[in-house]
């Protein structure tokens, strides 16, 4: 297997497997990768166990219906498949902060946590507004 | 419940190849944004240069069909710019911020805290936006080959071409 420096795949032979994956997704499932709606269609479950009603009408959840379907376990199955390569080969590592974060802004998990929190919001409303 | 099976099956194998090629890394993605290592650059092209060769394939025989989103200039621009911000705040995607957190890197929770919040809040937004930057610049559902009007086998090629020389260049220059 080809190998770089920290013992990771090569990304070229990584990303044309995910390639591959992608087109036998499209023939068998015919799905196209995706992972944004899933939030939409989370975020929605949750709203409606406060207010079924109002989600009920909101023209957004109309359009994306919040249920779980495919891509919701598309996106369960990144975070499985991710767990079980890194616990498979000592790569799980239970991190607060990355590394090049920590050495421009240092060590604190609140500030990392905030700034986390509102690129993850800003980051998805743009997603959405692009529909991507 | 077949379709179920399919996402989470496809979700486990895409999850653990972005976990063997490193790129669900804050320190890869922001590597990449500030033009210092192209990794995930070089996994992303690589899944569509692939899978867009064997998608159009498939599409020629007759046995999928394409999912093409509408063009709609305002949102594109303006949504592309919105989520480069916020990005380069989190060091994760959606998709990535689940592979971080699956290998440990629990600071993507609260990204994805923050992706709920921001898709709830796009949800009020929507009536709003409807009405406005996603009216600007509707060009339908348009693909590159039907803009040029010309076979879609004149296309792909150009982009492999492009892909491998950009891959070539990388490599030269140690990114």
């Amino acid at each position: 297997m080809a190998k770089t420096e920290d013992k990771g795949w090569s990304p070229y032979l990584a990303g044309a497997l995910s390639g591959v994956v992608s087109i036998l997704s499209v023939w068998i499932a015919g799905k196209f990768f995706g992972a944004s709606t899933t939030f939409v269609r989370s975020a929605g479950i949750i709203e409606r166990l406060f207010d079924a009603e109002r989600v009920g009408q909101m023209a957004y959840f109309v359009k994306e219906v919040p249920k779980i379907e495919w891509q919701w376990m598309f996106v369960v199955g990144v975070f499985i498949g991710s767990l079980v390569a890194s616990t498979t080969s000592h790569t799980f590592q239970w991190k607060p902060i990355p590394d090049m974060w920590e050495k421009r802004f240092g060590p604190s998990k609140v500030k990392r946590g905030i700034v986390a929190f509102m690129g993850g919001l800003i980051a998805m409303f743009g997603a959405r507004l692009a529909d991507g | 419940m077949k379709m179920l099976i399919y996402g989470l099956i496809t979700g486990i194998l895409f999850g653990f190849l972005l976990q063997k090629s490193r790129v669900i890394r804050y320190d890869k993605q922001l590597g990449a944004l500030r033009l210092m290592d192209m990794t995930i650059v070089k996994f992303m092209l690589s899944t569509i240069l692939v899978a867009m060769v064997g998608t159009y394939l498939l599409k020629d025989l007759g046995l999928v069909k394409l999912s093409i989103k509408a063009t709609v200039l305002g949102g594109t621009i303006l949504g592309g710019l919105i989520f480069g911000i916020g990005w380069g705040f989190l060091g994760y995607c959606p998709a990535t911020s689940a592979g971080a957190f699956g290998e440990g890197r629990w600071d993507a929770i609260w990204g994805i805290v923050g992706m709920l919040v921001g898709a709830a809040l796009y949800a009020e937004a929507y009536p709003g936006l409807k009405k406005t930057v996603l009216t600007w610049g509707d060009l339908g559902k348009i693909t590159l080959p039907q803009v040029l009007g010309v076979n879609h086998w004149f296309i792909i090629p150009i982009f492999v071409i492009g892909g491998l020389v950009l891959f070539r260049w990388f490599e030269r220059k140690g990114l």
